[in-house]
């Protein structure tokens, strides 16, 4: 077990396993203090107690969709996380035969400055990709770039389910996005009758991984097999994804190894930089380039609004004056919006975080009676910003008030045992 | 020990008093940590319209060169054959396991 940014973390790199066998995240019977928050915060019911004491586990890893929002809810620390490719990470950048690349996510950069003393969500994108450089990585691709490929992809298969519809073989609508690797497992798992809704594109990272060892290769003049890609996440289920057997396009594993953004600093502090006076870098050619509609990518409704840019121009024409959507955006909660579109009529969307969210939006679909094209779901409330690999928020574990009414249910609970 | 009737009002009052303030602290948790949600989400929306001097993706001058018509390494366009070859995945049906678990009597949320 290692300490990473308040988080303990087993030092596992699996290779080759089947991830539907791997705790993600478990509880430590020995820190758990039976007040079951990570209960309610669990959007499938894998945690929960396992004795008459109420300490948490999680029960098996079919129940659980690695979301990681117990952990980061958790006000005693007592989640750890199962699996850490640091030291691997740090192994491959010493070995100069090895080309290592970083794919860092959108949400990473809003996240990251906490670890160093930034106010929280400070805007810290530069400052990470000079920070990355200094670490040793080879090229500092990035992930938001794959968001604008994501967006094109996934636009077009939009509109293509639009125009299909009526015909023979037409794939259903609504379409659901697939980025979120904890809704894309939980519909496997729970929804398996809608998985021909979900758009059949690769998430960012999914698809920055091929391209690496494809592309990126040829266009550096790198040997795919020299290649070692690290996936920078604001996420937990991240790990599971880039373990996932089909994810093995490029000839190679896609995606070698994959970290979040509390294990990034963790890096960064190891390696001794001093974050806050680095200067503001910009990525590598030629998988590095983004936009904003890229970087929206971290918000829930950020994929439809950054959607909506590309499909309000392809089905109207017409050039998108103003790039704010801001009926999309979403705080919380189930969010709809009717979306007018000259030349097209109106483009009905739905924007859901939050797992029971995903279950009700889902549920009308099974039931045929979704009025939808288009549904974004993110498992963690508020999108991947609120993600289950970011720093901790420290309000919640300095909660005196939650830590003392746990501690009084627990000490009543173990009165009523006793007696 | 015996309760006067000054006592009683002072206990009323106590027990009130924290009925309320636990009330109120609970929501003021609840609130705090969907504002720590806010800020960053505020950030990102900030960095859209600021920092980012492109925001729509097509108008991505790299993915203008991925998707060249002639020279581009995708160049039939988004969902050609090598964006289904590399792009684009099939999804499996996992149901099974929860299946298993709920037969041996766990309960879950779904």
């Amino acid at each position: 077990m290692k300490k990473i940014e308040g988080v303990l973390y087993q030092t596992n790199a699996p290779k080759g396993e089947d991830p539907d066998n791997i705790y993600f995240v478990q509880v430590d019977p020995t820190k758990c203090e039976a007040c079951g928050t990570c209960e309610e915060v669990c959007g499938t019911g894998a945690i929960q107690a396992i004795n008459e004491d109420g300490i948490r586990s999680v029960v098996n890893p079919a129940a659980c969709m690695n979301c990681g929002q117990c952990l980061v809810n958790c006000p005693y620390g007592a989640i750890y996380e199962g699996v850490s490719y640091v030291d691997e990470i740090f192994e491959k950048l010493k070995d100069p035969d090895t080309v290592v690349v970083s794919m860092p996510a959108p949400a990473v950069r809003y996240g990251l400055g906490e670890s160093f003393g930034y106010s929280t969500g400070t805007y810290v994108g530069g400052k990470m990709h000079a920070a990355l450089r200094k670490l040793g990585f080879d090229y500092i691709w990035d992930n938001e770039f794959t968001a604008d490929v994501t967006i094109m992809e996934e636009g077009t298969e939009l509109i293509q389910r639009v125009q299909e519809q009526g015909k023979e073989g037409a794939r259903p609508l609504p379409q659901f996005t697939s980025c979120c690797p904890a809704w894309v497992k939980f519909v496997e798992t729970f929804y398996p009758d809608l998985l021909a809704n979900v758009s059949s594109c690769k998430s960012p990272i999914g698809m920055l991984g091929p391209l690496a060892k494809t592309y990126g290769a040829h266009e550096t003049h790198t040997p795919a097999k020299k290649i070692y890609t690290v996936s920078i996440m604001p996420c937990i289920a991240k790990k599971y994804e880039g373990l996932r057997p089909e994810m093995a396009d490029s000839g190679f594993q896609d995606i070698d190894a994959t970290i979040n953004t509390r294990e990034l600093a963790y890096m960064i502090k190891k390696a001794g930089l001093d974050f806050r006076s680095l200067p503001d870098q910009a990525p590598d050619a030629v998988l590095g380039d983004s936009t904003g509609a890229a970087t929206i990518f971290g918000n829930s409704g950020g994929v439809m609004e950054a959607a909506l840019r590309l499909g309000y121009e392809v089905l109207s024409g017409k050039k998108l004056g103003n790039p704010d959507i801001k009926v999309v955006r979403t705080h919380e909660g189930i969010n709809t919006a009717d979306i007018p579109v000259p030349g097209f009529g109106t483009v009905k969307v739905a924007v859901a975080s939050g797992l029971s969210n995903a279950a009700k939006l889902c549920e009308e679909v099974r039931a045929g009676k979704s009025p939808y094209h288009f549904i974004e779901i993110m498992a963690c409330p508020g999108g991947c910003v609120n993600g289950g690999g970011q720093p901790l928020d420290p309000d919640i574990q300095a909660s005196l008030f939650s830590n003392t009414v746990a501690q009084i249910n627990k000490r009543f609970r173990a009165r009523k045992v006793s007696a | 020990m015996k309760l006067n009737r000054r006592g009683f009002i002072k206990l009323c009052g106590c027990v009130a008093g924290y009925a309320v303030l636990s009330v109120n602290m609970a929501k003021v948790a609840v609130a705090a940590s969907m504002d720590f949600v806010g800020l960053r989400q505020n950030s990102v929306y900030n960095a859209d319209a600021k920092v980012y001097k492109l925001r729509k993706s097509q108008d991505n001058p790299m993915i203008k060169k991925i998707y060249d018509h002639e020279h581009g390494f995708l160049h039939e366009g988004p969902c050609g054959h090598m964006s289904h070859h590399l792009l684009h995945t099939h999804y499996v049906d996992r149901s099974a396991g929860v299946k298993a678990l709920k037969n041996k009597g766990f309960k879950l949320a779904l």
